[in-house]
């Protein structure tokens, strides 16, 4: 009952030995006929012995110094055999390759557990993070972050310095309730256009001043930009792709170049799913900013119109657009808008307005 | 006259096993931020070669992820020394400074390249053993840096031509300095041969809008596999390519469907695929007596250059 049939090598020699194993209290007894006839028997003495872990179901030990003598195992009862024969010795580690020694059914099903804990690990758990660690973002190195990526980029524009004065000056009459500094600046471009840099800077394209008809259009412009400052959505956004980037880069590490080329590009979409999420949010804050405030929420009815007549709907390309479809934003605005009471006229934003209007008609 | 004799190794992996591993890899590796991934490594080699078989024996991996990590941290330190002369020089604002760091960076990245294939090689080849029989690899590291950086300031000065005898010269190193027990190999290809090679299949590739392609990686394929002799004695066995383009054609157009429409998730079943072709289409001619194979190399264990290798992205032989 100690005995097994193995296959043994000596480490020596690539020939294979049809050897028998006999199992004794503190040694293994390992006998063959080597090519000549002779008996050959070899002994391993029991802590010598290193069990090498694989994933087939070959039982293999390894003794000796180099070159090692091996011996393989086909019979299923040997580790139950092992077990009893030595209780003390553990030959079979419960690592994490004894899991490969399973059906195929039992891994796929596995495999698809810990992938559904993968895709929910990005999907939720990344953009959770990106929010946790922007939301513990010092403010004053957010400022100055946002300064210095401001005085970079603005050397590319050329600065309307009037209309920066007048809009920032339109600016201090609404209570956007934001520690931030809010700094606006104008530039000349045709574009409509304008966004936020972290820690308070927004940068508004004239063009898209020059489309506005009402002071309430540019203050949720306004409104709706100091909000991506307020939450850090640029932090968040920062955060989420470079977290999106090392996850993937990760993940795909083994893995070939096609692979790697659909992830990254499937990493943009998600990015952009989730600034648009982002965008939402804003467009939220901005809008309880207005009612707090008493400013019409018609302004942003006003401004998506001219955002959706501007660059179209973009329907197809619902996906990739990066703010919300203007559509839903318009609709959105729409309801707010009908529920609203309380709303009061702003004499002195809209004498500002006006300055706005007289400087850019120079 | 007895009929030619002629051998195969063959690949018993599935690609449900390998994506297993895949998984569990991936998923220690995040968990542990990369700490697992010399593990990962060596689970996935041991794999490899456990499901393949010559003579009704499989191959055995026998490298260690702690060995590998202690490698793997090597070369992190090498590449993070690297990059911090890179990012000094940037940072220092001053072009003498900036020109230096490029140069020590780019210099440096170039000598590694040799270094961990060299590293790879010896550690690889020491890990590996068929019927308790090790590899080995006993190439001198200096002479093969020479031979390497010398190739490639050629290289660089005929404006590429000379890369396809520096490519030769390589492979002609490395085999001659492989050894299989006491089993020996040699290379012999030219790089006359190889480098027209290269031209009729890169214009025949444009002429033809890429259908050309699959002929010339199945040549590439040939002109490697044919080229290698290995030595027992006095026997010489040579190696024999049965790839065809249309084979290759298969092949590369399966595999980028399997991969593609799963988005990337039955990679390993690919991978399968392609392990299998490759071993299919390599026979070894001739009278090998695969009971008289001896030990003949001795013990080494320096992983540094298994993951230079690794990182820099060059897979070997
Ligand atoms: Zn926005």
């Amino acid at each position: 009952m100690y005995n097994f049939n193995v296959r043994y090598y000596d480490g020596r020699l690539s020939i294979a030995h049809d050897a028998t194993l006999t199992l004794m209290p503190d040694h293994w007894l390992i006998h063959y006929r080597d090519p000549s006839g002779e008996l050959t028997s070899v002994r391993w003495a029991v802590p010598g012995i290193v069990t090498d872990e694989n994933f087939s179901s070959l039982f293999i030990f390894r003794f000796g110094e180099f070159p090692q003598q091996t011996l393989e195992c086909k019979d299923d009862s040997l580790p139950a055999t092992l077990r009893q024969r030595y209780p003390e010795r553990i030959f079979f580690k419960k690592g994490i390759t004894r899991v490969f020694k399973w059906s195929n059914g039992a891994i796929a099903g596995l495999a698809l557990v810990l992938l559904t804990l993968l895709g929910l690990g990005y999907w939720f758990g990344l953009p959770w993070l990106a929010g946790a660690a922007a939301s513990r973002f010092p403010v004053r190195t957010e400022v100055s972050m946002g300064n210095t990526m401001y005085e970079n980029m603005i050397q590319a524009y050329d600065v309307d310095q009037r209309l920066t004065a007048a809009t920032n000056d339109f600016a201090k009459s609404i209570d956007f309730k934001t520690p931030y500094p809010i700094s606006i600046t104008v530039v000349k471009k045709d574009e409509v256009n304008a966004f936020a840099l972290p820690g308070g800077h927004i940068v508004v394209f004239d063009g898209i001043i020059r489309k506005m008809k009402t002071k309430e259009e540019f203050a949720a412009l306004l409104a709706h930009e100091v909000s991506h400052v307020h939450y850090r959505h640029s932090l968040r956004n920062i955060f989420r792709s470079l977290g999106g980037y090392l996850f993937l880069s990760l993940l795909l590490n083994d893995i070939n170049g096609i692979v790697t080329v659909l992830a990254d590009n499937s990493n943009m979409l998600a990015n952009l799913t989730y600034s648009r999420e982002l965008e939402t949010e804003a467009d939220q804050k901005a809008m309880a900013i207005f009612q707090a405030d008493g400013l019409d929420l018609k302004g942003f009815v006003d401004l998506f119109t001219v955002l959706k007549s501007e660059h179209g709907d973009m329907g197809s390309l619902k996906l990739l657009s990066t703010h919300p479809l203007t559509e839903e934003r318009l609709r959105a605005a729409e309801e707010m808008a009908e529920g609203q009471n309380g709303v009061k006229e702003d004499d002195e934003l809209e004498i500002k307005w006006h300055t706005i209007e007289k400087t850019l008609n120079k | 006259m007895e009929q030619q004799e002629t051998r195969q190794v063959t690949f018993h992996g599935e690609g449900a096993k390998l994506f297993g591993i895949y998984i569990v890899n991936i998923l220690l590796t995040l968990v542990t931020f990369g700490l697992y991934y010399p593990w990962a490594r060596a689970a996935l080699l041991k794999y490899m070669y456990e499901e393949s078989e010559f003579e009704g024996s499989r191959f055995t991996f026998h490298g260690t992820g702690k060995e590998m990590f202690i490698g793997f941290i090597k070369a992190i330190g090498i590449f993070l020394g690297l990059y911090c002369v890179l990012l000094g020089g940037i940072l220092s604002q001053k072009p003498t400074f900036m020109m230096i760091g490029l140069a020590v960076f780019y210099i440096g990245f170039l000598l590694l390249i040799p270094i961990a294939i060299h590293g790879a090689l010896r550690y690889r080849t020491s890990r590996s053993s068929w019927r308790g029989i090790h590899f080995g690899y006993p190439g001198d590291r200096k002479e093969f840096l020479n031979m390497f950086i010398v190739g490639c300031i050629i290289t660089l000065v005929t404006f590429g031509i000379y890369g396809a005898w520096l490519v030769i010269e390589i492979r002609k190193y490395i085999f001659k300095n492989l050894r299989f027990g006491n089993i020996t190999f040699s290379y012999e290809g030219e790089g006359g041969a190889f480098f027209w090679l290269n031209v009729k299949g890169y214009f025949l590739t444009l002429i033809t809008l890429g259908i050309y392609s699959f002929w010339w990686v199945k040549d590439l394929f040939g002109y490697y596999v044919n080229n290698i002799r290995m030595y027992q004695g006095d026997t010489r066995l040579t190696f024999r390519s049965t790839a065809t383009a249309g084979g290759y054609f298969k092949l590369i157009v399966v595999n980028m469907l399997i991969i593609v429409l799963s988005l990337g998730l039955a990679t390993p079943w690919a991978i399968v695929r392609a392990m299998q072709f490759v071993f299919a289409n390599i026979h070894i001619d001739g009278p090998l007596d695969v009971d008289a194979i001896e030990q003949t190399e001795g013990d080494y264990s320096d992983a540094t250059g298994e993951d230079l290798a690794d990182m820099i992205d060059i897979g070997i032989v």
